[in-house]
This record gives structure tokens, C-alpha cells and sequence, in this order.
């Protein structure tokens, strides 16, 4: 399994939403990993995400890597990840942050 | 990035608190890395799994960029301390503060992988560019 981290805000993500997202992030663990995606989804209640210390609409959605990705491969998949997130949610790019880590980091 | 989380028990940090802590949060990291406050993320969970509160009132985890310094790292822990301490009237040995380096280069964010430490400014210009000829 792949290690994926997704922080939402509240009131962003509906359930149906939900259900594609993690059913596309699957995809992308499947197709850049080449094993299923291990899914912590973690939603920040409302009022408690700030970013320049003000009310965020901002969602972090991080993978981990079973070996160590050369950056034109990491910059590939991080590419379609905000692609696919920004094309479902219709969040602007500024309120995606993602991340692809190699092995034993955050 | 950077993301701090800060994990507390159920009450802990009143609702009214946490944006005046997120500012603080904002504001010393920017004056101490010198990175732009649009870069900084502050979410707050309570009797969250993680960070771990390890019997403590409130534990702040901070994911930063690699290349601060042991000095930056330790002002940032104490500065951040003292703020929840202030605001939430926690005691400051009842606080876990702590750090983790992440490379810039495993990060994109606006749609761009993140500038290392000292290169904001370059990036900042690119990427507001590049959107202004977007919306274009």
C-alpha cells in the first residue's frame, strides 16, 4: 500500500466528492507506485484552518513513495495529482499543496 | 509549507484563540526564515492521533522546509510556545513543540514545485506571472 495523507477543510469536500477523490488518488497511488493508495483522510473543522494567519480553503494531500523518485518522475506525478484534485474539487491552484516523499520521511 | 498542525485536548485552545495563534504562527516564521506569509498553513484538531500529545495539554508539529538553521529551528519551537502558552493559558512545560524538515523540492504548491529557502522572491515573481498570462 501507498501512504497517502489528505487534510480538507470542513464544508469543502461532500461525501460524493470524498468517494471520487480517494477513488482517483487509488488510481494515481496504483499507476505511480504501482500499489493501492492507504488513504488518512483528516478534515479540519471549520474555523480551525488559517493560512497567513486568516480562514483557509487550502487542502494538503501528500503520498510517500516505496523507493526514492527521481525529481522529473516525483514533479510528473505531482503534476497530475494537483491536476486531477484542482479538475474534481475546482479549487484554485493557489489552495492545494502537494507533496510526494521518498521512503522514512514525512 | 510550511504546515503546522496543532493537536490540543478538547478545549483547550478556545475557537476564539486559534486565529490569534495562527498569526503568531504566520508571523514568527516569516520573521524568522524570511519566507512569505501566503506560504504558511496553520490547522488545529483536537484528541487528533497525531501529533501525538504524549500527555501533554497541546503539541505543535511544524513541516518546513530543509535548510533552516538548529538556531531558526529552536526560535521558531520557543516563539510558537510562548504564543500558545499567552493565548490558551497553557503551561509552556505542557506544550510539545517540534519540527521536521522537508525538501522544497518534494512540495508543489500554486502549481509549482516550492523554491528552496532564500529563493521565494524569484518564485513569487514566476508564478504571479505565469497566472497573470493564464488568466489572460
Amino acid at each position: 500500500m501507498t501512504p497517502c495523507n489528505c487534510i480538507v477543510q470542513e464544508g469543502q469536500v461532500s461525501a460524493a466528492l470524498e468517494a471520487r477523490l480517494r477513488s482517483g488518488l487509488n488510481e494515481l497511488a496504483v499507476r505511480a507506485f504501482g500499489s493501492e493508495a492507504e488513504i488518512t483522510w483528516r478534515v479540519v473543522p471549520r474555523g480551525n484552518g488559517f493560512t497567513a494567519g486568516e480562514p483557509t480553503k487550502a487542502s494538503v494531500v501528500s503520498f510517500r513513495a516505496h523507493e526514492p523518485l527521481a525529481q522529473s518522475r516525483r514533479e510528473e506525478v505531482l503534476r497530475e495529482l494537483c491536476d486531477f484534485w484542482i479538475g474534481e474539487t475546482g479549487c484554485s491552484v493557489d489552495e492545494l499543496v502537494g507533496v510526494v516523499s521518498d521512503p522514512q520521511q514525512a | 509549507m510550511p504546515l503546522y498542525i496543532c493537536n490540543a485536548t478538547q478545549g483547550t485552545i478556545d475557537d476564539e484563540h486559534k486565529q490569534a495563534i495562527a498569526k503568531d504562527i504566520t508571523r514568527i516564521h516569516c520573521d524568522v526564515t524570511g519566507a512569505p506569509p501566503q506560504f504558511v498553513h496553520t490547522f488545529f484538531f483536537e484528541d487528533a492521533p497525531t501529533p501525538p500529545l504524549d500527555g501533554k495539554s497541546a503539541s505543535l508539529f511544524g513541516s518546513i522546509r530543509a535548510g533552516r538553521t538548529d538556531e531558526q529551528k529552536k526560535e521558531i519551537i520557543d516563539s510558537m510556545t510562548e504564543s500558545i502558552h499567552r493565548h490558551a493559558g497553557v503551561a509552556l512545560d505542557d506544550i510539545n513543540a517540534i519540527t521536521s524538515d522537508i525538501p522544497a523540492s518534494w512540495v508543489m504548491e500554486g502549481g509549482d514545485i516550492f523554491p528552496e529557502p532564500g529563493e521565494e522572491a524569484e518564485w513569487l515573481e514566476k508564478h504571479e506571472a505565469k497566472h497573470a498570462a493564464e488568466v489572460k
